[in-house]
């Protein structure tokens, strides 16, 4: 019992010297042994103080923050993009134009409308839900329906 | 405008890292020179004209303003979308810092040894039991993840790094390849007003990571330079960073509000941008600390940001105080800071005000359609 308690106090020491480093230094050699390769240093990602709520629904903040994120992340890929076909031109393996007047050959082009589709119908599906819910056969139309149908 | 510089106190990035950086810097552009001049415009269209309909007068100040601004769509968006890019500046420098931090950390011990030219040498000098202000542990200002002050590690650098590479970021470019535009913006004025002064010992408040201070080391190459914060993880970069350019400084941790320094021992102290960052009881301390520090004659500089004219104005301003955690700027907005130099010991006659215009580009700015600084100048 008593151990379980100066292992508790231990444990919220070493989470206060993650926060504070400056006090491992200080910390008896022995935590050091037990510490042979210390995970890398990780900086604070969340600003402390409190964040504004901006719209009139909290899940609204959260959905721009993802989206403004994605469109970071899309503009990323398409620099890497970009950063790929000019080392391929630049090795002579094509030309940017190439890429450019690429048009998919019959067999190419029916595996691109397809996989294409699939993508729609994937992102869709967050509408589609809601349309299955209503005109769906047998859809039950709660849990607790759901729970009837079980115990019968 | 001139590429930031890659020194050696810089980290690199990595393709995609600098793609972040790059996508960041186009969005706050974007945001600032497309859609913040909108947020004016909605107001003089609509939420003003809603307002007087309602009240059958204008907005009297900026809470008033804030109250229906707040509540306008497209305002709502655009304050959003800032505040997230903000976010979003930090984030892309903080990955390519934190890879690199261990070899950072061992670069910057290794330039705290070099000698410079002329036998000189920058110093610096760390108080670990000096108290943090509140001003700073409070909320993280201007929301970069453990302030000025936070040590991630032994010898961090880590608040430097992400500081100087996310600043450059945040004004679009605009401050120059060492970030050096508000120090050489308040050397232009003091070289503007004063001509013929050569001062011989100069101390920069509130430095972070020394790109001010560094400005005024070559401007006044045979002068004593000090330099001082209270974030030890900026001093450290600041420190290295100083000597990787080769200019001479001396940095210490220390409080503006009161420092070690002998009295009358300074023939110039200024401050970049530094004021709007500390407190009401705070300000007329600092203040009192510059007379103290000045030798009769010698001269005070701070150079500010102007809070606005117009309501509208200072209401976008301190966007900055209820997103950004600038906690204190809204509160400048109604302070003269003639008047709390005076209450600092400065005389009336001695102490101006000044406005004074950079050549700014409009989409490097953040909240406001027109753009020049506050001085605050006295001479003791």
């Amino acid at each position: 019992m008593k151990k379980t308690a100066k292992n508790t106090s231990r444990a919220r020491a070493t989470a206060r010297d993650a926060a504070r480093p400056s006090a491992r230094r200080s910390a008896p050699a022995a935590s050091t042994a037990r510490r042979a390769a210390p995970a890398p240093v990780r900086i604070a990602r969340i600003a402390k103080g409190k964040k504004p709520q901006y719209f009139s629904d909290p899940a609204i903040d959260k959905l721009l923050w993802m989206t403004l994120t994605l469109m970071e992340e899309l503009s990323v890929t398409r620099d890497r993009l970009d950063a790929v076909e000019n080392l391929l031109e630049g090795r002579r393996v094509l030309k940017i134009a190439d890429v450019d007047g690429y048009r998919p050959a019959a067999a190419a082009g029916r595996r691109r409308q397809a996989q294409r589709a699939a993508y729609v119908d994937r992102m869709m599906r967050a509408a589609q839900a809601e349309l299955e819910e209503i005109t769906g056969r047998d859809m039950p139309l709660s849990e607790a329906e759901v729970v009837a149908a079980v115990e019968a | 405008m001139q590429a930031f510089k890659q020194h050696d106190m810089l980290p690199e990035s990595s393709h995609d890292e600098q793609a972040r950086q790059d996508f960041v810097m186009a969005f706050r552009g974007h945001l600032s020179g497309a859609l913040m001049p909108g947020a004016y415009r909605v107001y003089h269209q609509r939420v003003e004209p809603a307002f007087r309909a309602a009240r059958g007068r204008a907005p009297a100040d900026q809470e008033e303003v804030r109250q229906v601004m707040t509540q306008d769509p497209y305002y709502q968006f655009w304050s959003a979308m800032q505040r997230r890019s903000q976010e979003m500046l930090w984030e892309s420098v903080i990955e390519p810092t934190e890879r690199q931090l261990p070899e950072l950390i061992g670069r910057s011990r290794k330039l705290s040894k070099k000698t410079l030219a002329k036998g000189r040498k920058g110093t610096l000098r760390l108080d670990p039991a000096l108290v943090v202000p509140k001003y700073h542990t409070a909320a993280d200002i201007h929301l970069q993840p453990g302030g000025y002050h936070t040590d991630f590690t032994a010898d961090d650098v880590a608040a430097g790094v992400v500081y100087d590479k996310g600043i450059n970021i945040y004004m679009g470019g605009a401050l120059g390849p060492e970030n050096n535009l508000t120090g050489d913006t308040l050397l232009a004025y003091f070289r503007e007003k004063h001509p013929q002064s050569r001062p011989a010992r100069i101390l920069d408040m509130g430095c972070a990571i020394g790109n001010c201070a560094v400005p005024w080391g070559r401007a006044f190459p045979d002068a004593e330079l000090h330099a001082i914060d209270v974030g030890a993880p900026v001093l450290r970069y600041a420190h290295a960073r100083a000597q990787a350019l080769g200019v001479p400084i001396h940095f210490s941790q220390q409080n503006a509000e009161a420092t070690d320094f002998e009295a009358g021992s300074f023939d110039l102290v200024v401050s970049h941008i530094m004021l709007h960052e500390t407190s009401k009881s705070a300000l007329v301390r600092i203040l009192k600390e510059c007379h103290r520090l000045l030798r009769p004659g010698a001269l005070m500089l701070h150079l500010e940001i102007p809070r606005g004219k117009t309501v509208i104005e200072k209401f976008m301003h301190n966007w900055e105080s209820y997103n950004n955690n600038e906690t204190f700027c809204r509160y400048m907005t109604n302070i003269d800071l003639k008047s709390e130099a005076v209450k600092g010991g400065f005389d009336p006659a001695k102490t101006r005000m000044d406005e004074f215009v950079p050549k700014l580009d409009v989409a490097q700015m953040n909240y406001t359609e027109s753009f020049f600084w506050n001085i605050l100048a006295a001479h003791r």
